[in-house]
Parts: C-alpha cells; structure tokens; sequence
C-alpha cells in the first residue's frame, strides 16, 4: 500500500514537471517563431527582434506581451514604414550591445545614448532623441544641484551615461550603481540615498508618478539616443534610418513624443 | 574558440581591472565574516529553542520549527530584496536601524548581512541539529540524573559532543554563505560581480567575472582541504585505534 502511493506520488509529480516543460517550451517557440502576443499591430513582414532593457519608463514600460514607452511606440512606427513587426526582448542594458553584436536580437532600442565607446561594438543609427540628465533629489532636499553632490550618497543606474556623469563630475561620497533605474529612485525615496543621476524624462516620469521627489537640476549632455544595430548589418542600419525620417516627415514622431514627454519635439525631429 | 577566450580570458582586461575587482572582493569576505559569525550563534539559538523539553514550550519549538522551514524554503534574493525595499519605509524604526551605518559600512552592506543571517540561521540550525541528535539519548539522560539542568546538560555535555561531528556539513553551509554574498549586487553593495558587471558593460567582456570566479576558487578550494583534514584527525581522535582515510 505504501509502496503504490510514493509510486503514485512520483507519477503525478513527474506529470507536473513535464507539464511545466511543455508550457515552458510551448511559450518560448511561440515568441520566436512570431505571430505571438509579443508581436506588435500593423507592420507586417518579418518580425524585426529588438532587444530593450525594460522597465526605463517612460521610454519602455509595461509587462510582456503589452510593452509600451516612447521608444517602443518609436520602433512600432518605424518598423511600419520598412515593412517589418518589432517584437520585444527584455534584456539586461550591460550586456545589450555584446548581445546585439553577437545577434541575439537584430535591433537595441533602450534609451541608448551613442557613444564612441559602444560605436567600436555596434552601428547606431541617426539619433532620434536628444538627451539631457537630471539630478532627482527628495522634495525639499538642500541638495540644489549636481556641483553639489561632494560627499553625498548618489544613485545611478548601471552602465549608465549617469553614472558616468556621477564618477566624472559630482565627487560623491558613495556612487551606487543599480540593476535597473527604478531601484535607484526606490532608494532615494526610502533615503538610503540622497540623489539619483538618470536620464530627464526618467526624472519626469518619477516626479510626476510617484511624487514625493523633485528634479534639483537638469544637466545637458551633448548626447543622443540611436537604435543599434550590428556592426555589419549596414542593410538593416539604411532601413531603420529610412523608417526615422520618414515618422519624423509625416509627424507620427511628434505625435509620439507629445504623448511620452508632454512637450514639443526639438526642432530637428519636427517634420 | 579564440572568440571563446577574449570573450572571457582577456587578460588585458583582467589586469586592468584587478584592482577594482579585489578590492569588491574584500567587500565579499567582510561580508561573509560577519555573517558567519552571526548566523553560526543564530542557528545554535535556533538549535537550542527547537531541543526545549516539555509540553509547556510547545509553542516555542513549534514557532521555531515554522522559522526554520519557512527561510529554508524562500530564496534569499527575495529576503535581501524585501529588506532592502522595506525596512527604510518602517517609519516606527528608529533612523539608525532603518538605514543603519554601523561601523561606517553603507546600508546595502548592513541589508545583506541581515538576510544572510535570517536565512543561514535555519540552515546552520538543522546542521546543528544533526549533531545534537546524534549525541546518544543516554548523555542527557545520565547529565539529567546527575543534577544537572536541561540548559547545563545542553551546555556541558551535549552541545560540545554534537559541535564535533558537524564540521563537514557547517563548511558546507558556509561556503554556500560566502557565494551567496555575491547576491547583495542586487542591492547595489560594491562587491565584487557588481563591480565585474560595471567592468562587463564598460569593456563588452565577460573577463572580469572570470576574475572573481578565480577569486572564489581560490579561496574555497583550500577551505574545503581544510576541512577534510580536520574531520580525518577527529575520526582518529575518537575511533581509538582504527585509522581512516580521507583524501
């Protein structure tokens, strides 16, 4: 009687796990071979894969299957014009270019600022955004701005233009660098720490979100954002740039850039 | 295969970064020292609490026995992060233990330690436990019938035989200790993935975490030699005679 029961035990243990293998690998084949929820309206063709280190709202947000943000709207639009459906990865942003490069996926789109450094791995494209750094404190916080950092504890978020701005420039007491971005906007909330260098809009979203934080100064960089691309996949490089200029002729970027920032586009990305 | 080893033997930059990648280590061991130290004592507390004789402490052994199954079961990448998340929302904890900085170390440091200690405490417990109980039930039975109370039979007799049978299985436990440390990254503590991490996305190499794997190694393969070493001497110490080999 024991006997049969651990056998029976077994069995149906066995039959969950294999259960779970099936689902689990139904699920993967179905993102891969397209046509899955992953897949974008419109567009059509081919799916283009786009890797994205999500969330960053308001750049990239939402759960999969459902991923929405400014560059995800961007890349939907563009992947309209060059006849291909952008489907979504969520990935880690410090391996995102290796990733790319070594053709994980065929496209980043991460509110990737173009640097020379990532140029020697990746071909960016045309840039679609002009970026600008802010320093987020807690409401009512003395700190007024980044010359004011000396010996605070500052957040940023890993392999980030802000963390870099941090170790060049604020002579912080501790630089901490966090998995994702909204750790480090948890934290300031929580006070372990005293600010947070990340990207404006990101500082935008945080204040008008979640409140209870405000942005002490916006640093501009002299940096943009590009969608990358491997290095040697120049073909794909043309479309992708044909794509942006052509959401940015017919005023689908505007469109996009009012909803996701509330304000109009700089000057270059009007129509 | 040559992509293979500038993907992770570059030692350009292993040897840039050696400096940065030690120093995070260090961060490892200080870590792990403290943690140790204090989930060693937590788990022979937990070990005691759950050995409580009689029907009156009930409720203790069965409070503790829920502890121990219940950290034993949740992963401790959950327990750093709730910590982390939560305790500096805990408006009705004082400042200094909401966000501590004991010692000068920063609060990730003080957040990991914390869930190190909360979830190795069950599991040095169960150690400890295994060598309390293979302690013949005849040494408290003859420690009681000499006068001695459940605390001092637990004391001076039990506990010292007990302790000396686990050796092997408490290493274990503690060399799981020491890799779990590098899990307070998460929480933004400079130790030493977090740092090979921030190397990884500045050079696009993976070189730098090979470099803290060699670190690891080299500090746990000895530990373990160690170990066997010492449980080979207590085997002879108390087969009397017989000798056995251990490699």
């Amino acid at each position: 009687m024991r006997k049969t029961r651990l056998t029976a035990f077994f069995a149906v243990l066995l039959l969950a796990l294999a259960s779970v293998v099936v689902i689990g690998c139904g699920g993967g084949s179905n993102s891969t071979t397209g046509g899955g929820s992953e897949t974008s309206a419109g567009g059509g063709g081919e799916p283009l894969t786009v890797g994205s280190d999500i969330p960053y709202p308001p750049f990239e947000q939402g759960k999969s299957g459902s991923y929405t943000g400014f560059d995800i709207e961007l890349m939907e639009a563009i992947g309209e014009k060059i006849g291909r459906t952008a489907e979504f990865q969520d990935t880690s942003f410090e391996t995102i270019f290796r990733d790319v490069g070594q053709g994980k996926f065929e496209a980043v789109i991460s509110a990737a600022t173009i640097t020379p450094e990532r140029e020697k791995e990746v071909a960016f494209s045309d840039p679609y955004y002009l970026s600008e750094q802010a320093i987020l404190v807690k409401e009512g916080s003395e700190i007024g701005g980044l010359d004011e950092l000396e010996g605070k504890t500052v957040a940023a978020q890993q392999g980030t233009t802000g963390l870099e701005l941090g170790k060049e420039k604020a002579n912080a007491g501790e630089l901490r660098p966090y998995p994702e971005g909204p750790d480090a906007i948890n934290a300031l909330k929580a006070g372990t720490v005293e600010a947070v260098i990340i990207d404006q809009p990101v500082a935008q979203n945080a204040v008008e979100e979640e409140g209870g934080v405000e942005i002490a100064e916006s640093v501009p960089t002299e940096e943009s954002y590009g969608i990358a691309v491997a290095k040697d996949n120049t073909e794909l490089l043309k479309e992708i740039n044909k794509g942006l200029a052509e959401v940015i002729e017919d005023g689908s970027y505007k469109t996009i850039y009012n909803k996701w920032f509330h304000k109009e586009p700089p000057k270059q990305f009007l129509g | 295969m040559s992509q293979f080893f500038t993907q992770y033997f570059n030692f350009d930059v292993m040897r840039e970064h050696f400096g940065e990648v030690l120093v995070g280590f260090l961060q490892n061991l200080l870590v792990f020292a403290v943690a140790a130290l204090l989930a060693l004592t937590w788990g022979l507390v937990l070990a005691l609490l759950r050995q409580l004789p009689g029907k009156k402490l009930m409720p203790i052994r069965f409070v503790t026995i829920a502890y121990i199954d219940f950290f034993r079961a949740v992963p401790i990448l959950i327990i750093i992060l709730m910590i982390s998340g939560g305790v500096p929302f805990l408006s009705f904890l004082p400042q200094e233990v909401r966000i501590p900085h004991w010692f000068g170390r920063p609060d990730p440091f003080w957040y990991g330690v914390a869930a190190l200690v909360i979830v190795y405490g069950a599991f040095t417990a169960e150690v400890y436990r295994a060598g309390i109980e293979a302690v013949p039930k005849g040494q408290m039975e003859a420690a009681r019938s000499l006068g001695m109370s459940h605390f001092q039979a637990m004391r001076h007799v039990v506990v010292p035989q007990g302790v000396t049978k686990i050796p092997a299985p408490m290493l274990n436990e503690l060399i799981s200790l020491l890799k779990d440390t590098t899990l307070i990254s998460v929480i933004a503590l400079s130790e030493s993935v977090l740092v090979s991490r921030e190397v990884l996305s500045e050079r696009l190499n993976s070189s730098s975490l090979t470099l803290t794997a060699i670190f690891f190694v080299i500090i746990i393969l000895p530990l373990a030699r160690v170990v066997d070493k010492l449980i080979a001497r207590q085997q002879l110490k108390i087969t009397r005679g017989s000798h056995i080999e251990v490699a």
